[in-house]
């Protein structure tokens, strides 16, 4: 039957109208590129021909490469291990009692639901007022936004593991911690990987702009060319960023194509 | 028995190889203990600080303040006036947001076709060239240059030729997002059935009938899903944003923290968090319109 709004209209019509808000929000009359500003433009995208590749600079992106990568594998470290409990709770299938299961699980996902809410600049902002600027500051801010979108990817996959393995498992009398440890996450590693890969890749980048609070690394090298007008470094700094990105990501294929094999 | 005790060893050793993935796990644990060496022993950690009763007494203080405790001033909480123009701020940002995911989905849905590898080399039909696999190449590079820039360096970059407001900071959101949006949307259109765009194909359709029967059915629904997704991590950055863009709740934020204004710091988090919780609220509905 046709209707006048049917879902999918409706949905068309909400992107529609949003859109159009959006638009006339912006104060047009002083939008826009500001006086010498197209100059500043060209002179940015043309620096990119070639980028800054002096062996002195080099060595100080990949310096800088390095103390990122450090602070994204020390945050992704924290993130996994505080998500995957708290993911594997909010399947609700850790406890045999289902009632409490239920419980668990409704508390581990509001728990998961205020973390992530905070993104990783703003409690990072947060901790430095209020503990003093330190990296293990920087490096807790991007773990607690991580934790909670981690834990609650996990607790998503894992509840989706087809049951009959695990049914088996239970027949030859494992405890649901078992099931969990020996069906659940060994079926749903794949996807748990991959994903993790993905949040890893996203760390380099939190990891780079922790230089906001003063953290160094490649976020810190690109204000500092940024602020000399030193475009040409600007885009090799950006051109480190990629290569970090790009090499998780052959890592992250690399491995699940092993798993498959 | 023999025989039973042989097939156990080949059985074990079938289990061991060191395989890529194995080799993966190990060199992740040597590369966490090398990355935690390094930050606690060549960086300032702050690890003697946690230990020292006046960092926590500090801590607790500056918690304190943000909720208005023993400020002596009327928090903000409590004044009409404040609350009215921190939601103007946030009503900026949220329209910073959605600027943002409109600017990123429309330029993501105009190239994620030459992105993907079976439109390219004619695997959904047509034929196969160096023009095409260039424009692939070339577009994915794209891709993976803004993705892999975070929002915030394109925005420290772009304020240095737009004038601040709301569009700076939506660009640079934008730019990000279209690298991601524009990869996932080139994936979801790689994995789709090539049997209808063929099919279409051979009975003499052209190229944009074949869009629009063969490839956008099947791919348009996950696009939107990706696309509410973005949105709900845009609207968390957007704040961020705020802080080198000049407007809407991040610039507060920022402002009322070097003036000492807590208790605003505190009202600008809660109108954060009304923001975030209520974009999550709206994409959960969307998506079930979309399904």
């Amino acid at each position: 039957m046709w209707r006048l709004f049917d879902n999918r209209r409706l949905l068309s019509l909400f992107l529609g109208v949003a859109l159009v808000w959006s638009l006339a929000s912006v104060d047009w009359g002083s939008a826009g590129v500001h006086s010498g500003g197209g100059g500043t433009l060209r002179e940015f995208v043309l620096a990119a021909f070639p980028p800054e590749l002096s062996p002195d600079f080099l060595r100080v992106g990949l310096a800088a490469a390095w103390q990122t990568a450090t602070f994204a594998v020390a945050a992704i470290t924290i993130a996994v291990v505080v998500g995957l409990p708290l993911g594997a709770l909010a399947t609700g299938q850790v406890v045999s009692s289902s009632s409490r299961g239920r419980a668990l699980a409704v508390g581990a996902r509001l728990f998961l639901a205020v973390i992530r809410s905070v993104h990783e600049l703003v409690w990072a902002v947060l901790f430095v007022a209020a503990f003093g600027f330190s990296s293990l500051a920087a490096i807790l801010a991007i773990a607690i936004p991580y934790a909670g979108i981690l834990g609650r990817i996990y607790g998503e996959r894992l509840a989706d593991v087809p049951d009959e393995p695990l049914r088996a498992l239970r027949a030859s009398g494992a405890s649901p911690v078992a099931v969990l440890a020996y069906g659940r996450i060994p079926i749903a590693l794949p996807d748990l990987l991959s994903y993790t890969f993905y949040r890893f890749e996203c760390t380099i980048r939190a990891a780079a702009i922790m230089s906001f609070v003063g953290i160094r690394g490649l976020g810190f090298e690109i204000q500092l060319s940024l602020q000399e007008l030193l475009f040409s470094q600007v885009w090799t700094l950006m051109l480190f960023l990629v290569g970090l990105v790009v090499l998780v990501d052959l890592w992250s294929s690399k491995v699940r194509r092993s798993l498959a094999a | 028995m023999i025989r039973h005790r042989e097939t156990t060893r080949n059985y074990q050793r079938q289990r061991q190889p060191l395989t890529f993935a194995r080799a993966s796990a190990y060199g992740f644990l040597l590369l966490a203990a090398v990355s935690w060496g390094y930050i606690l022993l060549g960086t300032e950690s702050g690890v003697g600080d946690l230990v020292s009763a006046q960092t926590w007494s500090d801590a607790g203080d500056f918690f304190g303040r943000l909720l208005g405790l023993g400020s002596g001033v009327q928090p903000a909480y409590f004044q009409g006036d404040q609350w009215v123009e921190k939601g103007k701020l946030a009503y900026d940002t949220l329209a910073m947001s959605v600027l943002a995911i409109g600017i990123a989905g429309i330029g993501a849905f105009l190239t994620f076709l030459p992105g993907a590898r079976n439109v390219s080399n004619g695997g959904l039909g047509g034929s196969p060239s160096r023009a095409g696999l260039a424009v692939y190449c070339l577009v994915r590079w794209v891709f993976t240059l803004t993705r892999a820039v975070p929002e915030l360096v394109w925005a420290m970059v772009i304020i240095f030729f737009l004038s601040p407001g709301i569009l700076p900071g939506a660009l640079a959101l934008a730019l990000h997002n279209y690298g991601v949006l524009g990869k996932l949307a080139s994936e979801v259109v790689e994995d789709i059935d090539p049997a209808p765009a063929r099919a279409l194909r051979a009975s003499g359709a052209g190229g944009f009938q074949m869009l629009l029967y063969g490839i956008l059915p099947q791919a348009l629904p996950q696009f939107i899903t990706y696309l509410l997704y973005r949105w709900e991590v845009v609207i968390r950055t957007t704040v961020v944003v705020g802080f080198v863009g000049a407007t809407g709740l991040g610039r507060e934020f920022r402002l009322s923290l070097s003036f000492f204004h807590y208790t605003e710091v505190g009202l600008i988090i809660l109108w954060y968090l009304v923001l975030v919780i209520g974009v999550d609220l709206i994409c959960a509905w969307l998506r079930r319109l979309a399904r």
